[in-house]
């Protein structure tokens, strides 16, 4: 019986590795019904879609040209750095760092604040979508 | 007379808590506070600022120093009122002397959102080279650690000073 559950268990992990906790994943999947109310062509979210807006270079809200990888870097494993303050921002990889995506309030904290301070906007259900599945790949 | 000795022991328990050096400004311990400010910058202290700065630039948090700091609703009346309660110029900051101090240069009219902009930081690195500043390992006058290294604990004591590339920081007169 203790193996038995024990099993269950360690299916449970393996099926949970590499996809989103639930409430990650009732956000995302919210996110999926927006998208597909703004476009009746959506199927899902796309990782490569999510590379281009993250690595893109904009004008952004301070004026001058930014991109999410000026702060996180272009490797996401490793610790990135606040260009303004020079305050350490610790991996956006969920490998590197495993408390990334796992906190559906501060998800959405940061990626109404970084869109803002790179796209001067917020971003679309379909491009946070994107950036997510970007992210959660890495 | 017994005004004088109430003066007098104001004045002695001053002194002693100068002496102490870890007194310069309460230090930052909020868990909330620390975890929602000091993610992209140092957790300044609240007494490094009177209250009426602190609640300008938190009603200003979607323009915060040119970058998006918006917070939820209920975060935000939280680290507000923890800001507030522990400001350059509230009781918690008496005995203070970085605090008093500060709060002493601001003008009462005027509510400096920057507190590397208020008259007594300035006048305390006024002498500081200005590539010891711009330098890569600093960047500005916002990032208290690179050269305080016991500013998490609350002090700023010129002992505990150490610009990076520059040799060990001395500076005429007293700690002040």
């Amino acid at each position: 019986m203790k193996k038995y559950i024990l099993g269950m268990t360690l299916c449970v992990i393996s099926i949970n590795a590499g996809g989103f906790n639930p409430p990650m994943q009732a956000y995302i999947n919210t996110l999926k019904t927006q998208a597909k109310q703004a476009d009746t062509g959506f199927s899902d979210f796309d990782a490569k879609r999510g590379e281009k807006i993250f690595l893109s270079k904009h004008i952004g809200k301070r004026g001058t040209e930014v991109s999410c990888a000026s702060c996180h870097s272009q490797n996401l494993t490793s610790a990135g750095k606040n260009p303004v303050t020079n305050k350490s921002i610790k991996p956006l990889a969920p490998s590197a760092n495993p408390s990334r995506l796992t906190e559906v309030a501060e998800v959405q904290k940061w990626l109404k604040r970084n869109f803002n301070d790179v796209y001067k906007r917020e971003g679309t259900a379909q491009e946070k979508g994107d950036v997510l599945y970007y992210i959660k790949s890495k | 007379m017994h005004k004088k000795i109430i003066i007098s022991a104001i004045l002695l328990s001053g002194i002693v808590f100068a002496d102490e050096g870890g007194r310069d400004v309460a230090p930052a311990k909020n868990t909330m506070y620390l975890k929602e400010c000091a993610s992209c910058h140092f957790g300044y202290q609240p007494g490094l600022l009177p209250k009426r700065s602190w609640t300008k630039m938190m009603n200003n948090l979607d323009n915060h120093f040119g970058t998006d700091a918006s917070l939820d609703p209920k975060t935000k009346a939280y680290i507000t009122r923890y800001l507030t309660l522990n400001s350059a110029d509230s009781v918690n900051a008496g005995g203070y002397k970085r605090s008093y101090k500060i709060n002493n240069s601001i003008s009462t009219n005027q509510a400096p959102l920057r507190i590397s902009q208020t008259p007594y930081f300035l006048r305390e690195h006024r002498e500081v080279p200005k590539q010891a500043i711009t330098q890569k390992a600093v960047g500005s006058l916002a990032n208290c650690t690179a050269c305080h290294t016991t500013a998490f604990e609350g002090s700023y004591s010129e002992r505990a000073i150490k610009i990076p590339n520059f040799r060990n920081w001395e500076e005429e007169g007293d700690d002040d």
